[in-house]
């Protein structure tokens, strides 16, 4: 019997009991959909807290920190090591690692015309800013020759305030055209009478550029070349008068962040990092326990509608058999006029994969159908879920597609694999007789 | 209850040639419905040996058996066993489609061979808008629509009444001698065994007497 002659006679066969074979895919649409859907929420929310997290800094970025020890405690064994460019060399070594940025850090002010700011000071490697997914809104980023320039975070603009103003007014200042200073007084624009006065040195600056608002990480600060904040720093001293301390840290930078090529890669890179004995943080550690709770809150949805689907089977299963009872005579005379088991085990199990199949397509678009429905009417839910308005509640992936269509059919076979059997075990004498 | 052995056939010995017309005729009980079965690879026999142009049936397993159906065996049934839901035509050509024949050729010998039994014109018809006579030309049609050595007929007249018997008889002894084929018919109607060139009678599961008689369809025709 070949193929075509196959599957004409199968779908002819469903066809002949149209109500019973809508009913039985119907169970396969409700089982197939409600685990499409279910899944697809799971995805949703794994999507969703990947936006959240990656909006409070890069998901491959790792902070190191040097490690903390008690002094009280003795000495684990390990050697103590320090942020230091051999620290940067040696991170640099590890595989995966795209960039290293060693980050010193100092507070300051900015001033522009009768308008200050308070801020963080970062000393960067032009270099690495591309690497570490610095972006421009405005101007550019900041390259090997720059020297007493800056790059703006993104927010920077709007904490500038006017000191002698009473009441607060959206400050009027311009990075990119105004003329800047910046200093490293931390008091500046507050006179302490009290407080002797500390001859600090104002430096111009030019402005390159300024960050776009996405990453929050990069937003409150200004960046400038490593070589600009060293002097500055060291000068800083000199005004304060400050005395090397043999209680000084050894480090040399507050801390590095390493940059990694990939997601998946961070984890091993961090574990390898801390194997060296440092301090290693990145968002992936919150990310990696969002993902669990997603995990888990998905294999409950989905398990859902597993049961649903698992109902469904049992309904082609019933079908098939019925089909069987029914058909007995029909089955033992195609057998006495030559259908071999195989042709019959064949048609059976042809007709209960149509059905799998036949309910997972209509499932599947069923499934499209929720989903459109959940993502535009149910920001709400969203919103009350934490996951935030424009993220979709709901992600169908293409592979979950072909994978629901390939599981629909495969249910269906499993399902009328026993029916198929038993047609295939009549004696076509017997069957011959039944009336 | 239920475990009670029933002897069907007991110490059965008999030899068909090729190209001969045979009657197995006996009372219901007797045994004769059984044997054919066997004869055909239908049912297998608890003990002995069924041997058709060399091959050992009581060896063969039901995938072989089902080959050796389709190669050689035709059937025609007392109670036509027609498939309800197909036309004459697909009825007749399903034999062909279970060996794998394409659609355009099995359905052009389909017809001829309805033709020949004279249902030209009920190509579409389903059995049920048929006459019992009608319907078994069409079985008939399907018996030999495979080109089958040994044609195998189960009491192929029980429902039919007495002219449309004489005329099935006729289309079905004409039919195989015109492909050389062989007949074996099973009835307990005198009438039909007529038609055969030997006759057993079998009482009990027994072959109690087998009658030789000329060829009748030599001297009508």
């Amino acid at each position: 019997m070949n193929s075509i002659d196959l599957i004409y006679m199968g779908i002819k066969n469903l066809w002949r009991r149209k109500l019973r074979t809508f009913l039985t895919v119907l169970g396969v649409v409700i089982g197939a959909t409600s685990i499409i859907v279910m899944l697809s929420i799971g995805f949703g929310l794994t999507q969703s807290f990947e936006d959240q997290i990656s909006q409070w800094g890069s998901l491959t970025t790792i902070n190191v920190y040097p490690k903390w020890s008690d002094p009280s405690m003795p000495s684990t064994g390990n050697t103590q090591v320090y942020l230091n460019d051999e620290a940067v060399t040696s991170f640099k070594a590890i595989p995966h690692v795209v960039a290293v940025n060693p980050i010193i850090e100092t507070y300051g002010t900015v001033i522009d015309g009768k308008y200050i700011t308070n801020i963080p000071i970062r000393g960067i490697d032009p270099s690495i800013m591309e690497d570490f997914e610095f972006e421009v809104a405005d101007g550019r980023l900041l390259d090997e020759s720059d020297e007493m320039t800056a790059v703006f975070g993104g927010q920077v603009a709007m904490s500038f305030y006017n000191p002698k103003a009473t009441v607060w007014r959206e400050p009027k200042v311009d990075l990119m055209k105004d003329k800047l200073v910046i200093t490293l007084n931390p008091n500046y624009g507050w006179s302490d009478p009290n407080q002797e006065t500390i001859n600090y040195k104002s430096y111009k600056i030019k402005v390159a550029g300024i960050l776009t608002e996405d990453n929050y990480e990069y937003s409150y600060a200004v960046y400038m070349p490593m070589a600009d904040v060293k002097k500055m720093i060291k000068e800083k001293e000199k005004a304060e008068n400050v005395k090397p301390s043999p209680n000084k840290s050894k480090d040399d930078y507050q801390n590095i962040t390493v940059k990694v090529d990939d997601m998946d890669n961070v984890k091993d890179v961090q574990d390898q990092i801390k194997s060296l004995g440092y301090e290693a943080y990145s968002l992936n550690d919150q990310l990696e326990s969002m993902k669990q709770t997603a995990r888990s809150i998905q294999l409950a949805l989905g398990g859902i509608g597993a049961i649903s689907l698992l109902v469904a089977a049992i309904g082609i299963t019933n079908t098939m058999v019925m089909s069987i009872y029914e058909r007995t005579k029909e089955i033992g005379i195609m057998k006495v006029i030559g259908a071999s088991i195989n042709d019959i085990k064949k048609l059976f199990l042809f007709e209960s994969a149509m059905i799998g199949l036949f309910g997972g397509v209509i499932g599947i678009g069923l499934s499209y159908l929720l989903s459109f429905l959940i993502n535009k009417f149910g920001a709400n839910f969203g919103n009350f879920m934490g996951t935030g308005m424009g993220t979709k509640i709901s992600i169908i992936p293409v592979w979950l597609v072909f994978a629901s269509l390939a599981f629909s059919a495969l249910i269906g076979v499993i399902s009328g694999y026993y029916p198929a059997r038993r047609a295939m075990n009549l004696s076509a004498i017997e069957a011959i007789r039944t009336e | 209850m239920g475990d009670e052995k029933i002897i069907a056939l007991n110490d059965v010995n008999l030899e068909i040639y090729k190209k001969e017309i045979v009657c197995i005729i006996g009372t219901s009980g007797s045994g004769k419905s059984t044997l054919l079965n066997m004869m055909a690879g239908l049912e297998k026999p608890t003990k002995g040996e069924i041997i058709v142009n060399n091959m050992h049936l009581e060896k063969m397993n039901e995938k072989q058996l089902t080959k050796f159906r389709q190669k050689n065996v035709g059937f025609v049934f007392q109670s036509y066993n027609l498939i309800p839901t197909l036309t004459a035509l697909e009825n007749v050509s399903l034999v062909l489609t279970f060996r794998g024949v394409p659609k355009r050729v099995r359905e052009k010998k389909a017809t001829e061979m309805l033709k020949n039994v004279g249902l030209g014109k009920r190509l579409h018809h389903k059995p049920s808008e048929m006459s019992g006579g009608q319907q078994q030309r069409v079985s008939i049609a399907r018996a030999f629509v495979g080109n089958p050595k040994i044609v195998f007929a189960d009491e192929p007249t029980g429902n039919l009444d007495t002219k449309t018997t004489f005329e099935i008889m006729d289309l079905v002894t004409s039919m195989v001698k015109d492909l050389n084929q062989t007949l074996v018919i099973v009835t307990h109607d005198d009438e039909i065994s007529s038609y055969a060139n030997r006759i057993f009678h079998m009482r009990d599961g027994k072959i109690e007497k087998v009658e030789e008689l000329p060829l009748k369809g030599d001297v009508v025709n």
